[in-house]
């Protein structure tokens, strides 16, 4: 398939486009840069543009909790559901783009998510959600999309056995593109399967002599040659096949079963000696391939035709102990993976630093297992799996670390509590000694008093201190028996008296309205005090009332939290344990199936070797 | 041996050319090679059931875990800084031309409260728009100040190291302080803006 940006990049990008356009990206294609307008949203964009989707999820939804988002609410969720497909969350990504795409989105950024969807799902073999994707698809995709979008289809059709149908839709491609070679290969191979021949071998061979321009198409030019070889092969035209099959190349994938194939179709036109070429060639290589063990039974087969017994039985007696050798490898692989210290390793050894469906296994582990996963990881279920396994673990990390936090936070909570106690009876000790009821009721009284000289006009009420008392002073010699006498002094002292009284009540009349403002100001600002104060204690009452209750909610909600992290943990200890099974299944089932091979070539050797020694003894026997 | 062999390998071969399927398979018995093809397929189709449905436990699994790290997000925020005093210091770049950051230090009345090294990634998170919440405090309610020093690479890829100074009334309720790093062109120096959000 030619090369790209994976489905999920380039849906992120796709949606890193429409949903967000960030200022560098937005300067340089001369767009309007969309000004983050909550900070929260801008930390949700911190953590996406570093790929870390995990942290940057759980920030989307805690500040769709707390309604945070208002401001970028469509963007928002969008990025989520880019966000949620980068980590693999396939299902809920569609949730929301099931929800969005009908008219938040441009039709064709809708038709893409949609392409793109199909694609990943097709992946994850959801056959029937990737075809119902296909269907939302309402307008013309770009034309290298339409061009994938027919490949996918025909692929579903082919999945399902409707190969005609998917001839049929593959006959109608347009234009001399990649997909245009993988389409005829396609078609080529289903009508193999067919048994049309004939009219497979003509696309199959205009493929194996394409030009290609690059490392792709030569390996599909030598799937096709591989492919045309090996039908010709079964339809008895030997030496038509060795055309193809000598066109692939040495070095690459295929070249091992091309090598094997020249050699059979030199051995049907009974050439043993160059049959022996490409066989020998294959004695060097890898013998996990079978075409490399197969080569192992075709050398002494063709040399017991050139009548080379002795050196066929050598090569018999080689094969035997290379056979013994790779099966008790395979052995001691099948027990390391069913004993489930393989994938436990596996585990520890990788860092877990990202999840979902960038990653990809880009080391091996090490140990004899290795070259057995190399094979493996080609099979879409097992890499696959391999993902889930991986993430599953991260996932159980993740609740363990956060499961040693809410022992913390229940800690903390109690300590607080106990503080909290501790300090209550305390301010509720001093609470009580504030008399802030008397203290209104005073300031009541205040009020109606200076009402009451206000309205009496009472001006000796605001005398002050000294004032008051230099009148009490004043009065009280007025009424000195002396000042009675009739006498010139006498007069003049109670004019003099008379004259002070008159002054000061002067004075203090004067001051009366200067004098009762400050006084109403004073009660005033008192009163306001009052207020404040009643209203901070009411504040402290609802704060002591609300604390015991925010105590009860958060301690309920630690206590609520602590066996949903267990119980989850336990579901994904299950849930690790069947990925764990399937993948051995996959790898396991794969290995015995070696082994059998190898049993069934040893028996076959070993058979073969029982003839050669026979006859051997017969010649024998009879020289004798 | 040879046509067994033959329809033994022409199973292998004919696996169709997309990304799902291009990977060499492995051959299968050789019996009848369309007969094991069939059951191969069978086999396969049975493998695929089943990784899908234990998908679909992953997928729900993820969702949990999810939900369970918003729960648990959201209850530390309100244990370790509640409402009423809590304060978060967020980062934030513009364009980024005259100024390529290394590292913020914070200070909140006198005392450091945070020194952050940023990497290139995470650089280049803030200029392509991202945001990074840089400290949480709790702050009683008052006056207060804060001081920030940007280091970094400034105009003709030279040391560059500036302060910006804020004085900020802490009310009841939660505050945010955004540090804001912006390229002014005229000058062709960074500007270090610092804005309040309620």
């Amino acid at each position: 398939m030619p090369s790209g940006c994976s489905p999920v990049r380039c849906l992120c990008l796709l949606l890193a486009l429409s949903a967000l356009t960030p200022s560098a990206q937005a300067a340089d294609d001369g767009r309007d840069p969309i000004v983050v307008k909550d900070p929260h949203y801008g930390e949700v964009l911190f953590y996406f543009y570093q790929e870390d989707y995990f942290p940057a999820i759980v920030r989307v939804l805690a500040a769709k909790e707390r309604q945070q988002l208002d401001d970028h609410a469509d963007d928002a969720e969008l990025l989520l559901g880019g966000m949620y497909l980068s980590y693999g969350h396939h299902l809920e990504a569609a949730e929301i783009f099931e929800r969005l795409l009908a008219d938040n989105v441009a039709p064709d950024i809708r038709d893409r998510t949609w392409f793109f969807l199909a694609k990943i799902w097709y992946q994850r073999g959801y056959l029937d959600r990737s075809k119902e994707a296909l269907g939302f698809i309402q307008s013309e995709l770009p034309k290298n999309m339409q061009r994938e979008a027919l490949m996918l289809e025909a692929q579903i059709l082919i999945d399902d056995g409707e190969y005609d149908t998917a001839i049929e839709k593959l006959q109608r491609w347009e234009g001399e593109t990649e997909w245009a070679s993988y389409a005829k290969f396609n078609i080529g191979v289903a009508l193999v399967r067919l048994g049309r021949i004939d009219e497979a071998a003509r696309l199959l061979d205009e493929l194996g002599n394409l030009d290609p321009f690059n490392e792709e198409l030569t390996s599909l030019r030598d799937k096709a040659n591989l492919a045309l070889g090996y039908a010709l092969l079964q339809d008895g035209q030997a030496l038509a096949a060795k055309e193809p099959l000598q066109r692939i190349r040495l070095e690459g994938p295929f070249s091992n079963k091309a090598l094997l194939g020249v050699g059979w179709a030199d051995a049907e036109s009974e050439s043993y000696e160059r049959a022996l070429v490409p066989w020998m060639e294959l004695q060097g290589r890898d013998l996990l391939d079978p075409a490399v063990q197969e080569s192992m039974l075709a050398i002494p087969y063709a040399l017991a035709k050139l009548d080379s017994i002795s050196q066929a039985a050598d090569h018999y007696l080689n094969a035997i102990e290379a056979f013994y050798e790779e099966t008790s490898r395979l052995d001691r692989t099948i027990q390391r993976i069913e004993s489930g210290e393989f994938f436990d390793e596996f585990i520890q050894d990788d860092p877990l630093d990202s999840t979902g469906w960038y990653w990809h296994l880009e080391e091996l582990p090490e140990g004899p297992e290795a070259r057995y996963l190399f094979h493996l990881l080609a099979k879409h279920e097992f890499h696959e799996g391999l993902k889930n396994y991986r993430d599953l673990s991260y996932l159980y990390r993740n609740l363990d670390r956060w499961q040693q936090n809410v022992d913390v936070y229940a800690n903390m909570l109690e300590t607080r509590k106990e503080a909290y106690n501790e300090r209550l009876p305390r301010v509720q000790d001093a609470l009580a000694r504030a008399d802030l009821e008397g203290m209104v009721n005073r300031k009541l009284e205040y009020d109606s008093t200076l009402n009451n000289i206000e309205e009496s006009n009472d001006w000796l009420a605001l005398a002050t201190k000294s004032e008051f008392e230099m009148w009490g002073e004043i009065t009280g010699l007025e009424s000195t028996p002396a000042l009675q006498a009739d006498i010139i002094e006498a007069e003049e002292v109670a004019d003099k008296i008379k004259l002070l009284k008159g002054v000061l009540q002067w004075d203090l009349e004067r001051d009366f309205r200067e004098r009762l403002w400050r006084v109403r100001r004073d009660l005033r600002q008192t009163g306001e005090a009052l207020v404040e104060t009643q209203r901070l204690r009411r504040q402290i009452d609802e704060s002591m009332r609300l604390e015991l209750l925010k105590f009860e909610e958060l301690n309920g909600r630690v206590s609520g939290l602590a066996p949903r992290i267990e119980g989850t943990k336990m579901r994904l200890e299950d849930a690790l344990s069947k990925q764990r099974v399937f993948l051995q299944s996959i790898a396991i089932g794969e290995l015995r199936a070696q082994k059998q091979r190898l049993d069934r070539y040893t028996i076959q050797a070993r058979f073969a070797l029982a003839a050669i020694y026979d006859i051997a003894a017969t010649v024998g026997e009879v020289s004798e | 041996m040879t046509n067994k062999l033959i329809s033994l390998l022409l199973a292998a071969i004919f696996t169709f050319a997309t990304a799902a399927l291009a990977e060499p398979a492995a051959p299968m018995d050789a019996a009848s090679a369309m007969a094991d093809a069939v059951s191969a397929e069978a086999a396969e189709s049975a493998s695929r059931q089943e990784f899908r449905s234990l998908d679909q436990d992953v997928q729900s699994l993820k969702k949990e875990v999810l939900d369970l790290n918003r729960d648990l997000f959201l209850l530390e925020e309100e244990l370790l800084f509640p409402a009423n005093s809590q304060v978060a210091f967020f980062i934030s770049m513009d364009v980024g031309e005259y100024f390529d950051l290394d590292s913020v230090s914070l200070k909140i009345d006198g005392k450091e409260v945070a020194n952050y090294l940023y990497t290139a990634r995470e650089t280049d998170a803030l200029i392509r728009g991202g945001v990074h919440r840089l400290h949480m405090a709790n702050l009683k309610t008052g006056d207060h100040e804060l001081i920030a020093i940007f280091s970094g690479k400034g105009p003709h890829v030279r040391d560059y190291r500036r302060g910006a100074t804020l004085s900020f009334d802490k009310g009841i309720g939660a505050k945010y302080v955004e540090l804001e790093i912006t390229d002014r062109v005229k000058k062709q120096q960074p500007e270090f803006v610092i804005r309040e959000w309620e």
